[in-house]
Formats: structure tokens, C-alpha cells, sequence
């Protein structure tokens, strides 16, 4: 689904991304993990469009497109989904409006008619359901004001009524109490399938108890310099990042 | 990858949808401005003669006056000799039903997506249409009537109901007000008249829209209401014109008059043509609109969507007499490629416990640039007077500009004023989250100015608040992708 | 004369300008001679404005005008009572003083500044060196501002501070503008200030009145440069008697990385006090603040007037003013801040409180955003109002007495003034000040 190949990318000319590989198929939930500055946010921040992010060099595909020749608007639509680490307020726009402006845009994109009015009102009842999003917030403006929690609540709930193929969790889980962790990890695991995959983006173990992953990945200096299965999580968890010094190439410590 | 200034350079070419003519025959008076144009208008219009008086006083005090140097923008020089002060169509016989209005004409409305005729017509909205210097029909006028409600064009009313617009014209914006009051007052075209009778509340929303058609004339209405004691009226104008390379004039007044306890909400959605993206043609709005709060307890409430015209130059004010009396204003300006907007508010306190709200939206794109400029005003008898004002401005594009000019004037210190003003650029964060979504810039623009807009669009009443939102979205295309 | 509706047409006027025209200025530096010719032009032009000139909508000028002033003083010496300079010393604080009287500069009353790098000199004295010569004149639009173009047309003292680059001023400069006359006299005190590039220093300006006998009219300019990386507080402290008229012109001109704050206080006294404070940020990365406190009373007019114009990106400036309308005063406040097209990251900030004790208290607010750049965060507010009945009530229902509560409550709405001064003598000088004035 996703093939990452020797990606490069910088900030203010300042490289983040420096080689770094990766594959996800079809009904894979992949972890990766790093200590802060490991250029874990650039990796999702570049697999949406953001625009102040420059690729350098390497490849990415998506369902076989260069996705980095697709607009952001077109990567969501062929089923690229980012939960933010830090969604933004839009004061005046109501939730529904902007969910049901998006949903027929994936539609439209993908040839389907509109929603219809009940079809969306239906499913809205439902989703709302998973992930325990409270149906007074759903009338709000787009996340004014609401708790941290309450707007990672609204990532997954948006993530559940895209339907997307591939769905990024950029630290979902940093600043959630445990039952907000619970919930969304319930919503998550719910929504996984042999047909969508999941690239989770965390500091912390703790997410991967309740979504556990199939394959976990060390990103580090902006590569990936170890991959294994959940107990490598555990194995960070109880050593920290620095046995894995010696494994990251040309890495510098400061 | 698109970036932000790709798309702001990449001006669409989409044109103004209403930017079509009407090809009618039509009478149009010689161009220039004197005292046989203003007697030939006024023969026209079958006046009786103190109007004539009324129009040759207000002549003679405009040709006095010269144009004003305040404002901050520049101003292109107007020939007031170079305009046609009528214009017609020319089959133009006393209407009795709306049967007998030419079809050249319903069709011009009908594709303004404002049907007259009685099938068709918007349920509980009464139309007048008002084509060049005429109003060319009223609808609803019958079922008005039954309830006392009086709905007509300004023509009509001046031979109809002399009684009431002798008494009530030029009482809120005297002719001496300012130039285009004193133009306005020597060469009115057309207009509404509306009076609601005491206790009674309007079954339904009452509408004018307005039409310029004719090449080289300008427009001139006169909007009169009159709300009795405990009356309610709600009342909304739309306007548009066709595209063409000369600017054309658009210099009207309204004028309303609330009584005890009545309440009068003015909505106007204005879309005249905005000119091309280089500010070639276009109209300009110079408008004078006021209403006094003459009895306690009243209300008067100015909506406004700006979005078209190459200059708007209009200050909808509220004069508060009447104890406990509430002037609002609330404002969307949208301006792109050359467009200029100067519009705001003056809430002048009079009367004890009086209340002011102005809420105001400057949206700024391309070249335009957009100017509130307000006067709050508390007299030394407003005891517990009080104003809350909000104004921000939204930037789009590095070329645009956005100004605020608030002047607050207090001589009562049992008064209570709150200006907040705010500029800010579209927040890049906020589209790229709706990028994310699927949503393309256009469409996230759209929303998110929709959104900051809300606040104003929300006071619309119903029927419009849908139209407006959609002008906004239509009038941004052009400047963002 | 050009317009008779926009200015004020009075003997003044022609005595100024028959002034100019008897006057030699053969002594000067040609420059300072061809910069006077062109005030005196402007001026000729506008005359004193009107109140149908915008900028002057809220003051009419016309009876603080209308006397048969004197334009020049004697020669001589004027005596000054040694308590005067002694009242308007800031207890506890290590300054050193200069005294101006009638904006002559008086070494016999003034502290000898003697550190390496730092010149006070009377702005004639100065006219040949570099600093005047690159700076002075330079920053004042003479064409907008009447009393800028009068005074650069006739001034004849005033004073130069002078502050070389690196030189971190070691303590205060405290100027003292002293005024006194036996008869009306209208007076055009000139300064210079320059501050070199990463220089530091601290200048506090004091107003006082010597019992004067007759109406005193001043019309004050200062110009001040403030290069990179240099940093300077410069403090008004506003006092004076019903005889005086103030007309303060300022105009202040900063470099890229540089840091100028204003701390404007005045307090009931001149029955016109005008304020102009224009701020150019010309360099990128300059940072602005520019708090005001005025406190009027009796049927005094305050109007305090800025500009802060951002023409660099990455400035920030920060402007509070706050009045407190006595008795039957006027306080305006009209600020205008322009972000210019290049003037990207700008961080603009305005906000003015009034609050109005006098029943018959008049207050004018005008604040003003002109910005033409995009990526900007700009916000403006005004408030007008008096107290908070609720807080009145609750140190009442503590046992304080009104007066006292009021005066309390006046504190506390300066306050967020008052904080921002860095010198707490200054602090406490100023809220002494705020005392008096509420009694007065």
C-alpha cells in the first residue's frame, strides 16, 4: 500500500529526513517510535503535503501513485488519513458541515454521488458511538475549545467516518488520560481491517498495550535503524534509545 | 504541490454570474444635471409639486457642495454632467397585475433567480422590483394590504400617501447630509415605501431588488420605512448590474423610522458589479442609510454582505432617542482584485439605557482593500448608554489591506463602551487541517471565511442567509484559486 | 494662506511668520539654514491648524491662541526659585540633572555630565557636529505636522544628548523644562537626541511651572535616533499650571535590533496638553512600547496622539495608554499604527482605557489599524467606563472610605501602567503624582 524508499526531506534547509525506508501492506498496523527530534512529526508531516516540509530525495508510493506529486487535498482523497498531534480550532465552522464537505469530496474523487442527508446522519450516530464523541460537540465549531482529549477523540471519529486506507496517528496518544487512551485505542482497533493499514507515530509503549502493532520500527537521526515486533517496544520501553547508538549509522550524538 | 502563493497568483477566471443586459427599449433623459433634468424627472414620475420643490432645493444645495477629501483611498473624479439621471423602459404603463409587466422584464428577474410572477413567486417574501429609475412591480401587495401594511414603490407612494412621505422624507438624512443625500434628494429614481401600522407585525419578509441596466445612467433610489408604534417588519434588498467598462453611480438613501416599541431589521445582500480584475468598470456605491430609534423601546437592525461594487462608501447609522432603544450593525465586506470597501457604522446615544452592537468582517484578498470606519457616539443625556464593537479583518494574499477606523466620543461617564478590533491572515494551519481532509484551498477558504463570517450571516433572515453564504464562496473564487 | 477653513488665523500667525522674515540665521551651518527655510514654507502654507484638520478634530486651538504672545525672551538670564528645581527632583534617585529654562539650557543650575561618550550640550552649540548634521531635521515630516514646521522654522534653544556607541549612560539623565513669564510668551524649545549603536541610557523628562504670571505657550520638538542594537527609556513626567500650554512633538527613529520605550505620565495642571509621539521601526527585529497615564482635571484637555509605523518585518510594538477623566476634562487618544507592505511578522498591539469620573468628563478614543501587509497578528481595543461598582461596594464594605476606595481603584487601573516602568523611584514618584493629582 505505502512504499517509503530512501526518503529525504529538511526543514529550512536543515535535512530531518535522511534516508529512510519503510513498507506498510494491507491490513498492517506499524509503530514507529523514536526520542524527540528523530523526525517522527516530518515523517507524517511529509506523507500529508505540508508545504514547509521539502522532499530531497527518494520515493514514496501510495497504491502505486507517487504520492508525492499529489496535492494534500488529493492524498486524503485516494485514503491518505493524518490524525493531528495538534488539530487545529476553525472558530464558525461547524463539525458536521466540514465532515459532510469532506466525505463528498472522497466521494466525489472516487466517483461515488453525495451522501445522502439520512445515510450521513445515520452514520454519524454510529461512529459518534465508537469512540464515545459526545453528540454536543459534533454541533460545535470545528474543535474550538475543545479538551486535548476531546480533539484526539475527534481525529478518530473523522478517521471513522473517512473510511481511509491508510491512517497516520501522529502522537495520538501524548497528553490522553488513560481512559481517553482506552477509548481511542477501542475505536481504533475497531476500525482496523485486512484492508486498511495503520502507521501509529508514538513516544510511548503504553499506546502499543492497547493497539498492538505488527511490526514496530526505531527511527532515529532520520532513519530507521532497527525494526521487530511488538516486544522491541518493550525492549525501548526498558533500555531507552541509547543501546541503539552504535546501530545508527553516521549518527551524531550531541 | 501547491503552495499558498501559487494559488493566490493563480487568479480564476470566473466571471460575475448577474454581469448579463436586458435588451428593452428604454427611455433614457439626456445626460446632465439641472433644473429642467430634474423637472423632467419629476414630470416623469407624475409628481405633485412640493416633491418638485423638494427635488430643485435639494438641487440647488448639491450643485454648492463639492466632493469630499477624507476618505483614504483615491476617489476618480466623477462628472455628475456625464450622467443620465432617468432611465426607463419605455412600455412602461400603470401596472395593475403582473400579468401586463413585459416579459423581457421577467425574464431579466427570473434569471436573477427573482421570480414575479404569482406561481413562482417565494413564499412569504413580497418583491419589488426596481429596473433602472423604475419599479417595474410589487408583489403581494393585496395580501399587504389586508393587513394594513403598505408596500410600494417610492413612486407611488409620493402620489399615494403624500401625507406620510412629506412628514417622513429627509427627517433622517436631510438632503443637506452630506453630497450624494443632496444628489440623491434632487434626481430619486425609485424605491420603496413601506409602512406598517401600529401593533401590527408584517406577515412577511418584504424585498427590493434592484437593477441597474442602462449604459451611462446611475441610480438614485429613495427607501423609506415607517414602523408604528409596536410594529415588526423585516426587510431585505439585493442588487446587481451588468458588467461594463465605465463605472456607473449608485447613490441612494434610506431612511427608517421605528416608533415606540417597533422593531425594524434591514438586511442588504449587495452584489453589484464588482468591475474586472484589473478595476476596470464597476459600480459605485455611495450610500447614505439611517435610522432613527424615535420611540422608546425601539429597535433597528442593519445587516449588511458586501461583496460587489469597485467602491462602497456607506455608513448605515442608528440614532438612538428613544429610551431603551437598541441600534445593531453587523458586516461582511468582502473585497478582491481592486475592490475597494469604506463602510462601518454611527451609533449616535441619545436617550437613557440605550444599547449598540457592531459587529464587523473585513475580508481582504487580492489587491482589495477594506476599511471599517465607525462612530460611536454618547451624548451627555445617554445615561447608561452602552456599545459593544467587534471589527476584524481577515488578509488573503500579501497585496491586500485592511484598515480600522473607530471613533468613540463619550460625554456621559455612567456609559459603557468595549472596541475590540483584530487583523489577522488566514491561518495556513487551518487550511492545510482541511487539506488533510480532502477538502481543496478553494473550498478551505470558502469554509473558513464562512465561518468567521458566521456570526453576521446568522442575523440574515433564513431565506437569504444561504444566498449570502454561497456569494461569499462565489466572490472569493477569483482570488484564491 | 491656503485654506481658511483648515487653519487658524490669528496675530500669532503673522508674528511668527513676520519673525522668520526680520530673522538672520547667518551664523548657521547652511543645511540648518535651507532645513529652517523649508519649515518656515510649511508652515506659511498650513498656519496652525484648525479643527476641521483631522489630527486636530478633538482641540480647538483658537482661545489658547488668541493672546498677544511674546515670541522670544530676554537675554538675560531668567531667576528660577531653587525649590522648584528642588520639587521636581524624583526623591531617592541618583540622576544627573539639566535644567532648561524657557528652554534655554542653564549650565549654572545643571550637573556636569562627565562620562566618556556621553555629550549634553544646547542644540545650537551642537550644530557642527556629525551627529546633527546626519540626524537632525531628518525624521520630521514637516509638511503634516504645523508646530513641527514653526519650531524648526524659529527654534533657538534646546538641548543635544548625545550617546556614542557602546556607551551604556551611567545613571538618569533627568532634563528639567522649566517655564516662566511675567507676560504671554510662546516658546519653541528644539532637541536632539541620538543614541549610538548598541548604547544604552535613560532619559526623564520633567515639565514644571515656575508660578508664572502669564499664559506660557510651548511648543516642544524632539527628535530622537536610536541605532541598532541600542536600547533607551525615555520617560515625560507632565506637570504644570493652568497657565501653561504644551504642545509636544516627538519623533522618534529606530534601527534594526534596537529597543525604545516611552513612559508618558501627565497630571492635572495645563489647560492643553498635546501629545504627538511618532515611532518610525525601521530596522528589522525593533521592538516599541509606549505606555501612557493621564490623569486630567478640571477643564483641562489632553490629547495624546501616536503613530507607530512598522516598516520592517519581525517588529513588534506594545501600546497601552490609560486616562482618567476628572471634573469636566477632556482626554483623547487617537493612535494609529501602519504596517507597511514589508513589514511581514509584525506584532502590533493598541489598547486604550478610559476611565471617566467626572459627570461632566469628555473622553475621545480613536484607535487606528492601516496595515497592507498580510502575515501580520495586529489588534486594537478602547474601553470606556468608570468604576466597577461591585469592587467600590466590597473595600467599603471594608471600612475604607470612598475617597480613599476611589483613589485605591484609580491605582489599580493605572497599574497596568505604572508596573512597566523599570525605575521603581520613578514608580513611586508617579504614583505620589497620581495621589496629588486625584486630590487637586
Amino acid at each position: 500500500m505505502l512504499s517509503i524508499k530512501n526518503l529525504k526531506a529538511s526543514v529550512d534547509d536543515k535535512e530531518i529526513l535522511k534516508g529512510l525506508d519503510l513498507e506498510v501492506k494491507a491490513g498492517e498496523v506499524h509503530a514507529i517510535m523514536g526520542p524527540n527530534g528523530s523526525g517522527k512529526s516530518t515523517l507524517a508531516s511529509v506523507l500529508a503535503g505540508k508545504d514547509n516540509y521539502e522532499v530531497t530525495g527518494g520515493q514514496v508510493t501510495f497504491d502505486g501513485k507517487d504520492l508525492m506529486d499529489m496535492s494534500p487535498e488529493d492524498r486524503a482523497r485516494a485514503g491518505l488519513f493524518l490524525a493531528f498531534q495538534y488539530p487545529v480550532e476553525i472558530p464558525g465552522v461547524s463539525n458536521i458541515n466540514f465532515l459532510k464537505t469532506a466525505m463528498n469530496e472522497v466521494r466525489a474523487y472516487n466517483n461515488l454521488p453525495p451522501i445522502e442527508a439520512k445515510e450521513f446522519l445515520r452514520m454519524m450516530k454510529e461512529k459518534q458511538k465508537l469512540v464515545e464523541f459526545d453528540s454536543a460537540l459534533a454541533n460545535r465549531s470545528l474543535n474550538e475549545g475543545f479538551s486535548g482529549g476531546e480533539k484526539k477523540r475527534n481525529e478518530i471519529f473523522q478517521l471513522a467516518m473517512l473510511e481511509p486506507k491508510l491512517s497516520i496517528l501522529d502522537e495520538t496518544d501524548s497528553g490522553l488520560d488513560i481512559d481517553a487512551l482506552r477509548i481511542v485505542s477501542r475505536g481504533v482497533n475497531k476500525l482496523r481491517s485486512g484492508k486498511n493499514a495503520f502507521i501509529l507515530i508514538t513516544h510511548y509503549q503504553r499506546l502499543l498495550e492497547y493497539i498492538v502493532p505488527d511490526y514496530v520500527h526505531v527511527l532515529y537521526n532520520g532513519q530507521i535503524v532497527k525494526s521487530g515486533t511488538k516486544e522491541l517496544a518493550l525492549e525501548l520501553e526498558e533500555k531507552g534509545y541509547d543501546w541503539l547508538k552504535e546501530s545508527a549509522p553516521a549518527a551524531s550524538f550531541h | 504541490m501547491s503552495t499558498d502563493l501559487d494559488i493566490l497568483k493563480d487568479v480564476s477566471t470566473e466571471e460575475y454570474k448577474y454581469g448579463f443586459t436586458t435588451d428593452i427599449e428604454m427611455e433614457i433623459a439626456p445626460v446632465g444635471l439641472n433644473e429642467d433634468i430634474v423637472r423632467y424627472i419629476s414630470q416623469k414620475k407624475n409628481e405633485p409639486e412640493w416633491m418638485l420643490e423638494y427635488r430643485l432645493k435639494a438641487l440647488r444645495h448639491f450643485l454648492k457642495l463639492e466632493m469630499p477629501t477624507w476618505q483614504n483611498f483615491e476617489l476618480p473624479p466623477i462628472d455628475f454632467q456625464a450622467i443620465s439621471y432617468y432611465a426607463a423602459p419605455k412600455k412602461q404603463v400603470k401596472l395593475n397585475s403582473l400579468d401586463e409587466v413585459d416579459p423581457e422584464l421577467l425574464a431579466t428577474f427570473e434569471k436573477l433567480g427573482i421570480p414575479l410572477s404569482e406561481q413562482k413567486l417565494l413564499s412569504g417574501v413580497a418583491v419589488d422590483a426596481v429596473f433602472d429609475s423604475v419599479s417595474v412591480a410589487t408583489t403581494f401587495k393585496e395580501k399587504l394590504k389586508e393587513v394594513g401594511v403598505i408596500f410600494c414603490s417610492f413612486s407611488d407612494a409620493v402620489r399615494e400617501h403624500p401625507e406620510l412621505v412629506q412628514k417622513y422624507l429627509g427627517s433622517v438624512v436631510p438632503y443637506t447630509d452630506n453630497i450624494f443625500s443632496a444628489l440623491n434628494a434632487a434626481v430619486v429614481s425609485d424605491g420603496s415605501f413601506v409602512y406598517i401600522p401600529k401593533g401590527v407585525r408584517c406577515p412577511m419578509e418584504l424585498s427590493t431588488y434592484f437593477r441597474i441596466n442602462a449604459q451611462n445612467t446611475g441610480q438614485f433610489e429613495r427607501t423609506l420605512i415607517i414602523a408604528d408604534e409596536g410594529s415588526y417588519v423585516s426587510y431585505l434588498e439585493g442588487c446587481t448590474a451588468p458588467m461594463r467598462d465605465e463605472n456607473q453611480l449608485h447613490a441612494a438613501v434610506v431612511e427608517l423610522i421605528a416608533m415606540e416599541n417597533a422593531e425594524i431589521k434591514y438586511s442588504t445582500v449587495q452584489n453589484w458589479y464588482p468591475g474586472d480584475k484589473d478595476g476596470k468598470g464597476g459600480i459605485y456605491n455611495f450610500v447614505t442609510k439611517r435610522g432613527i430609534c424615535k420611540g422608546d423601546n425601539s429597535k433597528i437592525s442593519w445587516t449588511q454582505v458586501e461583496t460587489g461594487s469597485s467602491i462602497t462608501w456607506k455608513y448605515p447609522s442608528v440614532i438612538l432617542k428613544g429610551d431603551n432603544s437598541t441600534g445593531e450593525f453587523y458586516s461582511v465586506a468582502l473585497t478582491k482584485n481592486k475592490q475597494i470597501a469604506d463602510t462601518g457604522t454611527k451609533m449616535y446615544h441619545i436617550g437613557k439605557n440605550t444599547r449598540s452592537r457592531i459587529i464587523s468582517k473585513g475580508i481582504s484578498a487580492g489587491e482589495g482593500q477594506n476599511s471599517y470606519r465607525g462612530l460611536v457616539q454618547i451624548g451627555n443625556s445617554a445615561e447608561n448608554a452602552r456599545n459593544f464593537t467587534q471589527c476584524d479583518s481577515l488578509l488573503i494574499g500579501d497585496q491586500c489591506g485592511a484598515h480600522t477606523f473607530p471613533y468613540i466620543e463619550s460625554k456621559n461617564n455612567s456609559s459603557m463602551i468595549e472596541h475590540e478590533a483584530t487583523t489577522s491572515k488566514i491561518g495556513e494551519d487551518q487550511i492545510f487541517y482541511l487539506n488533510q481532509r480532502g477538502i481543496d484551498t478553494e473550498k478551505a477558504v470558502a469554509l473558513i471565511v464562512n465561518g468567521y463570517a458566521k456570526e453576521v450571516l446568522n442575523q440574515l433572515p433564513m431565506e437569504f442567509a444561504v444566498e449570502a453564504q454561497k456569494l461569499l464562496a462565489i466572490s472569493l473564487e477569483g482570488s484564491v484559486g | 494662506m491656503e485654506n481658511t477653513a483648515t487653519q487658524i488665523i490669528n496675530s500669532l500667525y503673522d508674528q511668527c511668520i513676520a519673525d522668520f522674515e526680520v530673522r538672520s540665521n547667518t551664523a548657521e551651518p547652511e543645511a540648518l539654514t535651507a532645513l529652517r527655510q523649508k519649515g518656515f514654507q510649511n508652515f506659511k502654507k498650513a498656519g496652525f491648524p484648525s479643527n476641521k484638520v483631522e489630527d486636530w478634530k478633538y482641540v480647538n486651538l483658537t482661545p489658547f491662541l488668541k493672546e498677544s504672545f511674546a515670541t522670544a525672551t530676554e537675554e538675560e538670564l531668567v531667576e528660577v526659585p531653587e525649590s522648584v528645581i528642588k520639587n521636581a527632583a524624583i526623591p531617592h534617585l541618583d540622576v544627573w540633572t539639566i535644567v532648561l529654562v524657557n528652554g534655554v539650557f542653564r549650565k549654572d543650575l545643571s550637573d556636569t555630565v562627565n562620562q566618556e561618550g556621553v555629550f549634553v550640550l544646547p542644540i545650537l552649540e551642537a550644530a557642527s557636529r556629525p551627529a546633527f548634521q546626519k540626524h537632525f531635521g531628518t525624521y520630521t515630516d514637516l509638511a503634516k505636522n504645523h508646530f513641527a514646521a514653526v519650531n524648526t522654522a524659529l527654534f533657538r534653544d534646546g538641548l543635544f544628548i548625545e550617546i556614542k556607541n557602546n556607551a551604556i549612560v551611567e545613571k538618569p539623565i533627568h532634563v528639567l523644562h522649566i517655564n516662566t513669564a511675567n507676560e504671554p510668551l510662546f516658546l519653541q524649545p528644539r532637541s536632539l537626541y541620538v543614541v549610538g549603536v548598541s548604547a544604552n541610557g535613560s532619559i526623564i523628562e520633567s515639565f514644571v511651572n515656575a508660578g508664572a504670571n502669564a499664559n506660557v505657550f510651548v511648543n516642544n520638538v524632539a527628535e530622537i535616533f536610536v541605532a541598532e542594537n541600542a536600547n533607551l527609556h525615555h520617560y515625560y513626567i507632565q506637570a504644570g499650571s493652568e497657565k501653561n500650554r504644551y504642545v509636544h512633538h516627538t519623533e522618534v527613529y529606530q534601527q534594526q535590533n534596537s529597543v525604545y520605550n516611552n513612559y508618558k505620565a501627565s497630571f492635572p495642571g495645563t489647560s492643553l496638553l498635546r501629545n504627538n509621539l511618532n515611532i518610525a521601526l525601521d530596522g528589522e527585529n525593533v521592538e516599541s512600547h509606549l505606555y501612557g497615564l493621564y490623569l486630567s482635571g478640571g477643564h483641562q484637555l489632553v490629547d495624546n496622539h501616536t503613530i507607530v509605523d512598522h516598516r520592517k518585518p519581525h517588529c513588534q510594538s506594545n501600546e497601552l495608554y490609560k486616562g482618567v477623566m476628572k471634573d469636566e476634562s477632556t482626554g483623547v487618544f487617537n493612535g494609529k499604527i501602519f504596517v507597511r507592505k514589508d513589514a511581514q511578522k509584525t506584532n502590533a498591539f493598541q489598547q486604550n482605557n478610559n476611565l471617566m469620573l467626572g459627570r461632566k468628563a469628555v473622553v475621545d478614543s480613536k484607535p487606528q489599524l492601516e496595515i497592507f501587509a498580510d502575515d501580520v497578528k495586529c489588534s486594537h481595543g478602547s474601553t470606556v467606563g468608570q468604576f466597577n461598582a461591585d469592587a467600590l461596594f466590597y473595600l467599603k464594605s471594608r471600612g475604607i472610605g470612598e475617597e480613599k476606595a476611589r483613589a485605591l481603584l484609580v491605582h489599580a487601573f493605572a497599574f497596568d501602567v505604572t508596573e512597566k516602568i523599570p525605575l521603581a523611584e520613578v514608580q513611586d514618584h508617579i504614583n505620589h503624582l497620581i495621589e496629588e493629582g486625584l486630590k487637586a
